[in-house]
């Protein structure tokens, strides 16, 4: 029996995205139906470091408040959040909404390895206020400030299954009734740390990545930030608000197999996907399209692979998985977001974006992997997966806005 | 049918106080002296005191790992043992794992600045960058226990393990664990320390032996608090808390959302929790007064659990649950003056 409570079902009605395509969802889109790469070669992330990346490029400045100045990622985060509000009318007050954002690289941006060195001298050197945007947290406060809400504001960090962890906490928030809209999302910016951590794991591919190509090499590393704005139906009604998509249905689950590597056979994904499909009341023919964590490492997408052949079991025919990582890159901490973002864009638009690079796919007999042309189909139903170190995954399920009021 | 309500069946613990399985066997505490790096002159802090992790949890191997998730996982295994949780009769992908925390693994990110300064950041070590990652406790406290249901490390301004525990709740509403294992912790390092300093928010106490810490200022601390959280009635067992509600929000008072959540009900205990900044305690004061009844048993914040700051909820209740106050209903309330606040609606048993 399909939820049919309208306050127990969760709408998105506004979606912001900053992205090296630029801001704002149809700029992505529009990039996507391009099928332009965002990637480019990259020489000065640190010296020595030879690779490709995908950045965003003019990043509006915002003016530090009285203790703190703004890190990158916590100006992605303001301009996608500001962009997710750009079509409400100016009589929505956002004061009592929450914030889920998340992010893994926080303010390490405005950290340098000096810090280390001699930590005061380094604050008296002008680190002091840097340092203050270094906390996780920050990016989702200075979304609260830079749009006056003031409800409860968190921060999300589980590595690159955050983005859509955030999306899956904030609309339990929305069930609980604890707030009557959310501000959920992620976002990250390219920075000499993480760019670092990834190299020394050899998990950089130098070129662009090929994610389920069976010459995949690894991933490149971009940045951005989604927000979606989360309502329940009943409080969307309430004030006339543009309904986008529907949520629904999320789920959450854990490896517990390695610190870094996902489970080769798949089975924590599978069965976050399963719980995902039994939120959602959906059966495994129902979902048009997967747009798939795919980061283009040889761990990662074999073992991808394998969840969607142990979830989608059973299925009349395979079923459409892209990844859009093939055009930007892996924005960490942002990507499940963006991604949300793209599926619930495939949905609005009935475009399936292939990946990008894919000519010897992996071999699955579950999986109708999207390349070439993009595809041009109904979807009423897409999943978005997400994944990360420490054994973190996240599915969440849209459904087009007309299934709201079905 | 009237909802089960989320309840706190056990409690494990790394503090200045030692690693302790349920309650904590309190004692008075005074800052040590930091001897981890050189100071110019006496600094102080509630420090947790050096031990093997491996002497409290057997078999538990902590090498290579962040201080912070050495300490998550004695703390996680601690409290399951106080709730006597065999997991083994337990679906562990219905297992939740919420961690909070202020500054993540700070002590291998530091390792790891420090990597790149000597070697470039073309040279820094592999092994540490996935161990600087924030939710490392988390992920390590699945790893070890083999459990398979969310997995979610949080942050947030000076209400990160209330946080936790209110997203733990809302796992066990609604379906997607059956238990969590909540924890809260930071650990002390010197850039945190000086950070402090230079800010010039320390206590006097930081610098003079003699100085009670509650002092202006504040006095860092370091630890790690795990609840094991489950729904009421699901194990016959020895319950701490049940929690019955709970809120915050990043700016105004909590008055009106407090007198919202008490109805007509009337309060045995308030305990008084929050980030030890002066102006906060005077807020926070200020909410107790006019909401506490005649009556009403008052708990002030102990300053170990104060240095905590963001992270400092889980120990905060700890405390508070180790007094062992009479039964009723209890408000744990922090305030962050005009940062906000989180107020959480306890029935002790």
């Amino acid at each position: 029996m399909p939820m049919t409570d309208p306050r127990k079902i969760v709408v998105a009605t506004g979606i912001g995205v900053v992205s090296p395509y630029g801001i704002g969802l149809a700029s992505l889109h529009d990039g996507l139906l391009s099928g332009k790469s965002c990637l480019e070669p990259a020489k000065d992330i640190f010296p020595g470091f030879e690779g490709t990346t995908a950045t965003v490029s003019e990043l509006p400045n915002f003016p530090p408040t009285s203790n703190a100045r703004y890190s990158r990622s916590d100006r992605l985060a303001m301009v996608a959040a500001q962009d997710a509000v750009a079509d409400f009318d100016g009589q929505t007050s956002f004061r009592e909404s929450g914030i889920i954002m998340a992010s893994t690289v926080g303010g390490l941006s405005e950290i340098d390895p000096g810090i280390a060195q001699d930590p005061a001298a380094w604050y008296r050197r002008g680190g002091l206020a840097r340092a203050r945007s270094y906390s996780v947290a920050r990016v989702a406060a200075s979304v609260g400030e830079h749009l006056d809400v003031r409800g409860p504001i968190c921060a999300v960090s589980v590595a690159c299954a955050s983005g859509a962890m955030a999306i899956a906490l904030g609309a339990n928030m929305l069930l609980d009734g604890a707030v009557p809209m959310v501000f959920a999302g992620g976002s990250d910016a390219l920075c000499p740390f993480t760019m670092s951590g990834f190299n020394a794991l050899q998990s950089l591919d130098r070129g662009p990545c090929q994610p389920f190509d069976r010459n995949r090499k690894g991933l490149n590393i971009g940045e951005g930030a989604a927000v979606l704005v989360l309502e329940t139906l009943a409080g969307a009604r309430a004030r006339g608000a543009n309904v986008l998509a529907v949520l629904r249905g999320w789920a959450m689950t854990n490896d517990a197999s390695h610190p870094t590597a996902p489970q080769k056979q798949g089975i924590g994904l599978a069965q976050c996907i399963d719980r995902a499909m039994d939120m959602a009341e959906c059966g495994v023919d129902e979902i048009d399209y997967v747009n798939a964590h795919g980061t283009g490492t040889p761990l990662n997408d074999i073992a991808e692979a394998n969840a969607y052949e142990l979830a989608f079991r059973g299925r009349n025919n395979p079923v459409p998985v892209s990844s859009t990582k093939s055009y930007f890159g892996h924005c960490l901490g942002s990507a499940g977001s963006i991604e949300a973002a793209i599926t619930i864009s495939a949905i609005r638009s009935g475009a399936i974006f292939p990946t990008l690079r894919l000519t010897d796919p992996i071999e699955s007999t579950a999986v109708d992997w999207a390349r070439g042309e993009v595809r041009r189909q109904p979807v009423s139903m897409a999943m978005s997966a997400s994944v990360g170190f420490g054994g973190s995954n996240t599915v969440l399920i849209f459904a087009n806005a007309g299934s709201a009021s079905a | 049918m009237k909802p089960k309500l989320p309840t706190i069946t056990g409690i494990g613990s790394v503090s200045p106080l030692g690693p302790a399985a349920g309650l904590i066997p309190l004692s008075p505490l005074e800052p040590s002296p930091i001897t981890a790096w050189s100071t110019d002159g006496m600094r102080r802090a509630f420090l947790v005191k050096p031990f093997q992790p491996a002497s409290v949890v057997p078999g538990l191997k902590t090498r290579r790992l962040d201080r912070l998730s050495a300490w998550a996982l004695v703390a996680a295994s601690l409290a399951l043992q106080d709730a006597g949780i065999d997991l083994n009769e337990m679906d562990r992908s219905r297992v939740a794992v919420v961690f909070a925390t202020g500054f993540g693994c700070i002590e291998l990110t530091e390792a790891f600045y420090q990597s790149a300064f000597k070697n470039g950041w073309s040279g820094t070590d592999p092994i540490t960058f996935p161990e600087t990652l924030a939710n490392s406790p988390a992920g390590h406290v699945a790893l070890l226990h083999n459990l398979r249901g969310p997995n979610i490390t949080v942050s947030s301004m000076n209400f990160a393990g209330e946080s936790a525990l209110l997203q733990a709740a809302s796992l066990l509403r609604h379906g997607q664990a059956d238990l969590a294992i909540v924890m809260a912790g930071d650990t002390l390092t010197q850039t945190i320390y000086e950070w402090y300093e230079t800010a010039n928010l320390l206590s006097p106490a930081c610098f003079k032996a003699d100085t009670q810490p509650e002092a202006s200022g504040y006095v860092p601390g370091e630890g790690v608090v795990a609840l094991v959280l489950e729904s009421a009635g699901n194990r016959e067992v020895r319950s701490y808390a049940h929690l019955q509600t709970g809120c915050w929000a990043a700016c105004g008072g909590p008055l009106e959302s407090i007198r919202r959540m008490l109805g007509a009900s009337v309060l045995n205990l308030i305990i008084s929790a929050g980030n030890g900044a002066p102006c906060a305690t005077s807020s926070s004061n200020g909410v107790i007064g006019s909401i506490a009844a005649p009556g009403t048993a008052i708990l002030r914040a102990q300053p170990v659990a104060l240095g905590l700051t963001d992270a400092g909820a889980l120990l905060h209740l700890a405390l508070a649950l180790s007094t062992k106050p009479a039964s009723g209903l209890a408000l744990m309330l922090a305030t962050a003056a005009d940062s906000g606040f989180a107020a959480l609606l306890l029935e002790l048993p």
